[in-house]
């Protein structure tokens, strides 16, 4: 069985990730503030859906587990957010070898 | 032109502007960012007579009574959105109700004529973009007097 996390994760957060605090632990994240287009009855509100990426390994780690991931605040990009929820990524080597998804909301600066 | 329809709709956008904390008030736009927020957006409403059953020698121009049901959407995004939607709420239908330009001069309620204003129900979409982001639906109804001859 490959090595997901040396052979996939680890480079591609090393190119495009970019560094982030949680809580004020020093993590990497992958920005993935996307486009999103809200219905509000006829209307339709164009906003964004914040969100990051991160690796678990590197999370648990530091100590971080998915009990602290709710309410967390993430800062990277110059901006600061608040963790709404999140989705896990598993990886082939497992869930707990793989990403999860931060949902975000905006805090200071945000 | 005396188009009570159109005063009606023109004024309720005025009415929506007024509401404190508001930022713009539109007509029938469906396309808004969040830079627009707080909203209030003015839809304009179905008509409807109770014509369909008349078959008297009444000439086809006479005064006929028409009622139209317009929307006004609030939209706004807050952490505490129920509570904000719910201060709007109030304002808005006390404001429509009570206007004096609408009441008296357009839809002629009460002892201006036989015209009527009425708040139907709301209904309220919850939903997360960049921040908690709501939107309130008030529903209306206006009873108004119809006169093909001024139109």
């Amino acid at each position: 069985m490959f090595d997901y996390s040396a052979l996939l994760y680890d480079p591609i957060y090393d190119a495009i990730g970019v560094p982030a605090t949680l809580d004020g632990a020093s993590i990497t994240v992958i920005d993935n503030t996307r486009a999103k287009v809200q219905p509000a009855g006829s209307t339709e509100l164009h906003s964004v859906g914040p969100g990051a990426f991160a690796r678990i390994p590197e999370l648990a780690a530091l100590g971080i587990t998915r009990a602290d991931y709710l309410d967390a605040v993430l800062t990277f990009n110059g901006r600061t957010w608040t963790v709404t929820n999140y989705d896990f990524r598993g990886s082939p080597n497992g869930e707990d070898l793989g990403e999860v998804q931060f949902f975000l909301k905006a805090s200071s600066g945000g | 032109m005396a188009d009570v329809r159109e005063n009606i709709l023109a004024r309720l956008v005025a009415v929506a502007a007024s509401i404190p904390g508001i930022k713009s008030a539109q007509r029938d736009n469906v396309d808004i960012t969040e830079e627009h927020l707080p909203v209030a957006m003015v839809f304009d409403g179905d008509e409807e007579t109770n014509d369909a059953g008349d078959q008297s020698m009444r000439p086809a121009h006479r005064p006929t009574v028409v009622q139209m049901t317009p929307e006004i959407t609030i939209i706004d995004m807050a952490d505490l959105i129920g509570p904000a939607l719910n201060i709007y709420r109030a304002e808005l239908i006390k404001r429509v109700t009570t206007d004096t330009e609408l009441n008296e001069q357009i839809v002629k309620t009460g002892r201006h004529g036989n015209g009527a204003i009425r708040y139907l129900g709301c209904d309220v979409g919850i939903a997360w973009v960049r921040e908690r982001h709501g939107a309130l639906h008030a529903r209306f109804l206006f009873k108004y007097v119809l006169k093909p001859d001024e139109l």
